[in-house]
């Protein structure tokens, strides 16, 4: 339903329609038997196999899947572990094969996730290095980024100490790093990234560590700023990692950073969108916890942007509006 | 594309389709030389759903056969209470939401036993207040938000734990104030269009960061006029409901170029065969004319008097006035409203 080029209309000769037909007639054969299976509960290797045929023609077929799986639990070989971990090593190896047709299939990606329940062994590093593989096809793919965290969730379950689990969570922590060095508007990683932050904070250590870590995390994010000032996101990131410090000296301090990185890109784009706009923000939330350091002349800067904004950006005049108008009202020019 | 002149003659009214799109969805059922009509068997009574707002917010609310579509929606229903997208389907809460909501169009709740479809609601919520599809397990916040929508059709909110609902929703927010699928999923719109509405039937939209979600929505614009689901995403048909309904709830459509929105529904509209496609050129669809129509209206398209749809639920704003669901609107922030 999504990014199909409409074609001309052509009437399609008699061959075409004689080959479409039978295309339907099989299709719909084979779902009737299947759906037919079901509804009487029959569970055997051939029901099965008639499953495998009809998802690998549609793969979207959540009640197919819902009897595969049931299908699974009720053979004599679920039993027995050795078996069971035959027949689902298998079944994540079609999975595999199939959900590359239709790599953002809910159902697809849920039915891996019972399989990996399921496995009396699971394999976690492999399929840590699998969604690795996929999400270097698509790096934005948050059906792999979900199936990710649900992995490492698990690996670290199974690990004995709060060592070994931190070590996965500073691994995790350098896979985004490694995502954001290849591409610094990968929002997905950057995501990943701010679940995990606050859990490496708290393993690095004393007061003195922790600010450490979140400086080299604001220097990481103002390069990415800098890579990209139209980008949404390294500003929100940054706004969050304000929120994360909690010293009200250094909230300022970098408040006062941020307008001096603004400023420097304003230097070097006059009209250049985003650092506007967030320049006007940065003053704002400054001017609320140092109110002296936000004097008249600034605070007629803000609203001088804000029209300015209604000009370049016709997209968002409505926003800006509001925002003269609140700022008008709070500051009372 | 029609003239001025010409264009009530033809049906087409300021460049919207509107016969076209009716014949469109009327002839979706008939469409069985297709491999798309089987193809999408699962999902047929979501595909009834999608074309019915269309009709009404189109004008055209009679255009289906009333009795044939109560009949198939009853036999959708499973013995376990909820409802498969399609007859002998299993039960999931995204075909009992369409199934409720394409009842309550035709003022026919009645008609099914709503015992059955408020039990297996409720027995999808777990102690966490986590909510799943079906039976399997898989957690969305897209169930956390059908939910609670459906059990408010039959005044039975109070049956599950709608605090539990809010809490799940609120773990899924992130930093950019936008929410995702679940706690750490990363933010999307339509994951925003139910985390919102959830909020909004529990009445606890004061949990949002207004600010923040706002301007995180009003950059999903594209220079298309056309909105994305994420950042650097294309711009998409269906995103005009999941960004602009959030942007409605939130008091602040005003935030995005509406008139530029309209002129990208419009232009990926398919004038020969009818129905609205994701974008510009491709095949259209009964699920992106929906949300296509639906974002022509709630964005102010004038050229034609469409029907108002209530950003919540995405339905007719009468249907749900009937149903006595539009008190959410009570329930905004006073804040929200003094701009």
């Amino acid at each position: 339903m999504h990014g199909r080029r409409r074609q001309a209309a052509k009437e399609a000769t008699v061959d075409e329609k004689e080959q479409n037909r039978q295309r339907v007639e099989k299709y719909c054969a084979l779902n009737d038997l299947v759906m037919q299976n079901k509804a009487q509960g029959v569970y055997t290797r051939e029901t099965l196999e008639a499953t495998h045929r009809l998802l690998e023609l549609n793969t979207e077929l959540h009640t197919v899947w819902n009897y595969r799986r049931e299908i699974f639990a009720n053979l004599p070989e679920w039993q027995d572990d050795e078996q069971r971990q035959a027949m689902l090593e298998k079944e994540l190896a079609f999975l595999l094969e199939i959900i590359l047709k239709n790599i953002k299939s809910y159902w697809m990606w849920y039915h891996r996730v019972w399989a990996l329940r399921s496995l009396p062994t699971p394999a976690w590093k492999g399929e840590l290095a699998l969604v690795a593989k996929l999400l270097s096809y698509d790096a934005r793919n948050y059906h792999g980024w979900d199936y990710r965290r649900f992995v490492v969730a698990r690996m670290k379950e199974s690990l004995d100490t709060d060592t070994q689990r931190d070590d996965v969570d500073a691994s995790e922590f350098a896979f985004t790093t490694d995502q954001i060095n290849k591409d610094c508007a990968n929002h997905s990683a950057w995501h990943n990234r701010s679940k995990l932050l606050p859990a490496i904070m708290q393993k690095a250590g004393g007061a003195l560590e922790q600010q450490e870590v979140l400086k080299r995390e604001f220097d990481m994010i103002l390069n990415a700023i800098y890579t990209d000032p139209d980008d949404q996101n390294g500003w929100l990131y940054y706004d969050w990692l304000l929120d994360v410090q909690k010293d009200e000296c250094e909230k300022q301090k970098l408040l006062r950073d941020k307008v001096a990185a603004i400023r420097e890109l304003l230097d070097l784009e006059e009209d250049s969108k985003r650092p506007m706009v967030e320049l006007v923000e940065t003053l704002v939330a400054l001017e609320k916890i140092a109110p002296h350091l936000v004097d008249d002349e600034r605070k007629k800067e803000c609203l001088a942007t804000l029209e300015r904004l209604e000009q370049i950006d016709t997209y968002h005049v409505g926003k800006y509006r509001d925002m003269s108008k609140s700022l008008s009202m709070r500051w009372g020019l | 594309m029609a003239t001025a002149d010409n264009q009530q003659d033809e049906g087409v009214y300021g460049g919207l389709y509107v016969d076209k799109h009716v014949a469109y969805i009327k002839s979706l059922d008939k469409r069985h030389d297709e491999m798309e009509y089987w193809m999408t068997e699962h999902l047929r009574i979501s595909g009834i759903y999608w074309g019915l707002v269309a009709l009404h917010v189109l004008g055209r609310p009679s255009a289906l056969d009333r009795d044939e579509v109560i009949g198939y929606v009853k036999r959708c229903q499973n013995a376990d209470g909820g409802f498969g997208g399609h007859e002998g389907h299993d039960s999931h809460l995204l075909y009992t939401m369409s199934a409720v909501q394409i009842l309550a169009m035709y003022d026919a709740l009645d008609q099914v036993d709503a015992a059955r479809v408020v039990s297996f609601v409720c027995g999808l919520q777990d102690e966490k207040g986590e909510v799943s599809g079906d039976v399997w397990g898989e957690k969305d916040t897209r169930f956390a938000f059908i939910s609670v929508a459906v059990l408010s059709f039959f005044g039975a909110t109070a049956r599950m734990s709608v605090a539990g609902v809010v809490a799940y929703v609120c773990r899924s927010m992130n930093y950019d104030g936008a929410f995702g699928s679940q706690p750490g999923g990363e933010s999307h719109s339509a994951q925003v269009y139910t985390c919102l509405a959830a909020l909004a039937i529990a009445g606890r939209l004061d949990a949002v960061d207004r600010d923040r979600l706002s301007s995180w929505l009003a950059e999903r614009q594209v220079r298309s006029g056309g909105l994305n689901g994420r950042p650097q995403k294309l711009e998409d048909v269906c995103y005009s409901w999941w960004v602009l309904s959030s942007l409605q709830i939130l008091q602040r459509t005003h935030w995005v170029d509406r008139r530029r929105l309209c002129e990208f529904i419009l232009s990926a509209q398919d004038a020969d065969a009818g129905g609205i496609a994701d974008r510009p050129g491709d095949v259209a669809d009964v699920y992106h004319t929906c949300f296509g129509l639906c974002g022509l209206s709630l964005a102010g398209f004038d050229e034609y008097p469409l029907g108002a749809v209530d950003p919540v639920y995405c339905m007719p704003v009468d249907v749900v006035e009937r149903a006595g669901l539009r008190s959410w609107m009570d329930k905004i922030p006073e804040s929200w409203l003094a701009q």
